[in-house]
């Protein structure tokens, strides 16, 4: 394994569906920092800790920011 | 670690930032959703005094980046472009937190009680990591929290939603109902300002981490609201 594919294992292992991912995607995923890898697995977390209900249906909820 | 690809600049944004889409709307999901037993007029009102928390501090934050950009421009590349777009940004943003104080007002709030209320820690959160990163990083952060904003505005559907929901009159859904018409034109301009700044690696990280964090702390603020009922206070 090299560090070019220990931020995309980082991704894989938080349940991110890293191999489904396009080349231009994997470019530039391939070289985030720590610092946005933490803050990806976290938000990834509180995906994960939602009800099956709410996220089901959150590709059809829109924003609510301005 | 530097960004490899030879994607621009606001399409890397773009894409870490898709990977984060499905929380952010599935917090926002919880936010609205339905009780059949009551109306969701209390939580829309917290939602509006949060958003009001949230939004006044929008224009001092680009006005302060503005200023930072103006001490850095001498030798700083991205400050130059930079603060002419914040200018522009400020005046497009101006005044908005009024809009809020209205809808309050006709949802049954209490504009008068802002003064006693001490919003969400996570509201001076969102906002107190912009005036870190302004005054010890570079300005340039704030476009992430910006893109954010920007990039998640109201579907065009939603305030006529909330009015059946709640019953309120529809002005006071004026915030939601016109941001988004707006701020789809705003989200075009601000990626095109992202890509006109000669922007180095450390700059997109610092860009993508103030995205992130601001998603990060939304989902949080949606989770605080989603769990207060809706029924009348």
């Amino acid at each position: 394994m090299t560090d070019d594919h220990a931020a995309l294992d980082r991704l894989r292992s938080a349940g991110f569906n890293v191999d489904a991912l396009g080349d231009e995607q994997i470019s530039v995923l391939t070289g985030l920092s720590e610092h946005e890898l933490e803050l990806l697995e976290d938000i990834k977390r509180r995906l994960d800790d939602a009800e099956p209900e709410v996220r089901a249906h959150g590709d059809i909820a829109g924003g609510a920011l301005f | 670690m530097t960004t490899l690809s030879t994607s621009t600049a606001s399409d890397a944004l773009r894409i870490k930032l898709d990977l984060v889409t499905p929380a952010l709307r599935a917090a926002t999901t919880s936010l609205w959703r339905e009780e059949p037993s009551e109306p969701s007029r209390r939580r829309y009102v917290a939602y509006l005094y949060e958003m009001h928390a949230l939004i006044r501090a929008s224009v001092p934050l680009m006005e302060r980046a503005a200023e930072r950009c103006a001490e850095l421009t001498s030798h700083d590349p991205v400050a130059g472009p930079l603060v002419r777009y914040l200018e522009r940004h400020i005046e497009q943003e101006r005044g908005h937190d009024a809009w809020l104080l209205d809808d309050i007002s006709v949802a049954g709030g209490d504009p008068a009680r802002l003064a006693d209320r001490l919003p969400s820690p996570v509201v001076a959160e969102l906002a107190g990591a912009q005036y870190y990163w302004i005054e010890h990083e570079h300005p340039v952060a704030l476009l992430g929290f910006i893109r954010v904003l920007e990039g998640n505005a109201p579907a065009p559907w939603l305030a006529n939603r909330l009015a059946e929901r709640t019953g309120l009159p529809d002005a006071a859904f004026r915030t939601v109902r016109e941001h988004a018409e707006l701020d789809s034109g705003h989200l075009t301009e601000l990626d095109a300002a992202i890509d006109a700044l000669p922007l180095t690696p450390v700059h997109e990280t610092v860009l993508a981490v103030s995205a992130l964090h601001t998603v990060d702390r939304i989902i949080r603020l949606f989770s605080q609201l989603a769990n207060i009922p809706g029924g009348p206070e």
